[in-house]
């Protein structure tokens, strides 16, 4: 593998003005706690902290009480976790990145130095359970299928000075993690096996600090905003439920129809009735509906209006 | 909102291209730094005795220079707040590289949280954080825009690691033993244990991942590790980033405050025994580099001897 000064032959790049180029001015640097809530949430955060290697009990696992069309479609299922696990540990560091040059309240940049530790966890966890069901698979089966699980445009809108902040944080967190941690809710509802469940219990007691900690922060920014730059949080939540949400990227069943996606929900229902950790759409839309509803609702007070959406397997919400 | 400008030229960025999505082991030793920070996790709070500290114990003079002393290195650890996301990026947007260097930096990152959060308490402790140098013109050394550099599809990430992740980590390391040599304070004491052990992680992960990389290396990759290397020793090291009394034109400030802070056992270390770990850790680092091909050039200082 050539250093990158030839690797630009070999992968492709773009050029493009972003806030890197902003000369770096970390002078007057302060560590004040603007933000109390959100240190409390890095100081949780420091004291929870788990290993996947010793804290799982991978001994009760049984992948021979499974099938092997179970332990298949479970392992696809457990792979595209680490796929989604990734993306935040690719692309959401560019938001701590983001906190220090605009040089928000330092207590933002310290808890995210913990989430990021703990996607990896999760990744490291999820890669861990798709081994021992078969094998990690390390691609969407059908390629048709990348599109909805690559990328949600994360790293390339968060260092667009163009882009507010805070719509990125309400579009992805208080939106997409809030509808990933009410799935997770579910889950635990619905999963049977003992290590599916326990690996999903530790992933959700993080995601309920990192949906916090967007709460946190819109409620604390969002007295200072002018209507037009609420608009602005609008349409970024707009788009990350209609092009994001709605377009499969957690729940495959809600992915535009297709033979990859076809067989995404298969495996899914697979999995889910085995008990090892997926859910189906009948069990998961009234959680998707009910979740939206609510991200509205809280929204609402803090001057951010969201419309209708419709997607036709689930109507307008 | 908060508005930031970009005013330099536009960098290239790498487009990521993220399937096949390799997630097994390749590089087993640094999987093993990234197994061992999770079982070494601390908590600052939890894990040192504040109440050892006792900075009411010291004259009006030392609070003051163990303020500035731990306010500078607060300067310092600071960086990786917004470089090891960028680096964990890049090593992300870069088609090939392992997974086990990107599931160790998320870690290494939180360890440098705790020290900033240690760092920061001492400050406090001791009179409140100093929020920049006494001169205006000392900013530019800790201003280094490595965040930047390392998103850069242009900066060599093999050689980004070698200066950054191997030898300057690996420098940080040696200060930080030579500090605690002399530190007497049992509070920054323990603050020192901890951020060494944490630190002996983040140099091992820079040695480790360049001598697995350097055997691909072409002789022109070997020489261009080689120049930015050298060019960051002289455009860092020699300036006063970690050590203030190598640019008395600019930091004197904090050159005295250190002088006073080694005296009283606050985690400094005299100027002579400073001098010695940066001529002995670039004599080794030199014969390691060797070992991977990279001839590093002896460093002139009218501050101190050749190394």
């Amino acid at each position: 593998m050539a250093l990158s000064r030839e690797m630009s032959e070999q992968q492709a790049f773009e050029v493009v003005q972003t806030l890197l180029d902003a000369p770096e001015s970390r002078f007057p640097l302060t560590f004040n706690s603007d933000l109390p809530r959100i240190r409390e949430l890095f100081h949780t955060a420091t004291r929870n902290q788990w290993d996947p290697k010793t804290d799982v009990d991978w001994d009760q696992l049984k992948p021979d009480a499974y099938t092997e069309e179970q332990r298949n479609a479970a392992r696809l299922y457990w792979s595209r976790r680490a796929w989604s696990e990734y993306g935040a540990i690719s692309e959401s560091p560019s938001l701590q990145l983001r906190f220090g040059l605009e040089n928000r309240p330092s207590d933002m940049q310290l808890f995210f130095t913990i989430r990021s530790q703990e996607e990896a966890r999760h990744a490291e966890v999820c890669h861990a359970m798709a081994e021992r069901l078969g094998g990690y698979i390390e691609k969407p089966v059908q390629s048709l299928f990348e599109g909805s699980v690559s990328t949600h445009g994360v790293r390339r809108a968060t260092l667009n000075a163009d882009v507010p902040l805070e719509g990125i944080i309400a579009a992805l967190v208080c939106t997409a993690e809030e509808i990933a941690f009410d799935v997770f809710k579910h889950l635990d509802d619905v999963t049977r096996d003992p290590v599916a469940r326990q690996i999903v219990r530790f992933i959700m007691r993080d995601e309920s600090r990192h949906c916090a900690f967007g709460w946190y922060f819109l409620e604390a920014i969002c007295e200072t905003l002018t209507p037009g730059q609420k608009k602005m949080i609008e349409d970024s939540v707009i788009t990350m439920v209609e092009k994001v949400e709605l377009n499969g990227y957690h729940s495959s069943w809600l992915a535009p129809e297709n033979p990859a996606s076809n067989a995404e929900v298969e495996a899914d229902r697979i999995t889910y009735e085995a008990g090892l950790g997926s859910t189906i759409e009948e069990a998961e839309k009234p959680i998707f509906i009910t979740t939206l509803q609510r991200i509205r609702n809280q929204m609402q007070p803090l001057g951010i209006n969201l419309p209708p959406f419709f997607h036709p397997k689930l109507g307008t919400i | 909102m908060h508005q930031v400008k970009p005013t330099m030229p536009p960098s290239r960025l790498l487009l990521e291209r993220r399937f096949p999505l390799e997630m097994g082991v390749t590089l087993p030793e640094i999987r093993d730094l990234y197994d061992s920070g999770k079982a070494g996790r601390w908590n600052p709070h939890r894990d040192i005795d504040w109440a050892a500290l006792m900075p009411a114990q010291y004259d009006a003079p030392v609070r003051q220079a163990a303020r500035r002393t731990w306010s500078r290195r607060l300067w310092i650890e600071a960086t990786g707040l917004t470089e090891t996301p960028a680096l964990l990026m890049r090593f992300c947007m870069e088609a090939g590289r392992e997974i086990d260097p990107k599931f160790y930096l998320t870690v290494r990152n939180t360890e440098e949280a705790w020290h900033v959060e240690c760092l920061d308490r001492i400050a406090e402790a001791f009179g409140g954080r100093i929020a920049a140098p006494a001169d205006k013109v000392y900013e530019g050394a800790f201003n280094r825009n490595l965040h930047r550099r390392v998103m850069n599809a242009e900066q060599s990430l093999d050689s980004y690691v070698t200066c950054f992740a191997a030898f300057e980590d690996g420098l940080e390391l040696e200060l930080c033993r030579t500090w605690r040599d002399h530190a007497t304070n049992p509070t920054i004491a323990a603050v020192l244990d901890r951020v060494i052990a944490d630190k002996e992680r983040h140099a091992a992960f820079g040695w480790l991942y360049v001598t697995s990389r350097a055997p691909q290396w072409t002789a022109q990759h070997r020489a261009l590790v080689a120049e930015e290397l050298t060019a960051n020793i002289r455009e860092t090291e020699l300036k006063g980033y970690h050590c203030p009394w190598l640019a008395p034109e600019h930091a004197a400030a904090e050159a005295q405050a250190d002088v006073l802070t080694a005296s009283a056992g606050l985690g400094g270390a005299p100027r002579v025994a400073e001098e010695d770990t940066i001529v002995r850790y670039t004599g080794n680092a030199r014969r390691r580099l060797a070992e991977l091909g990279v001839t590093l050039p002896m460093f002139e200082s009218n501050r101190m001897r050749t190394f």
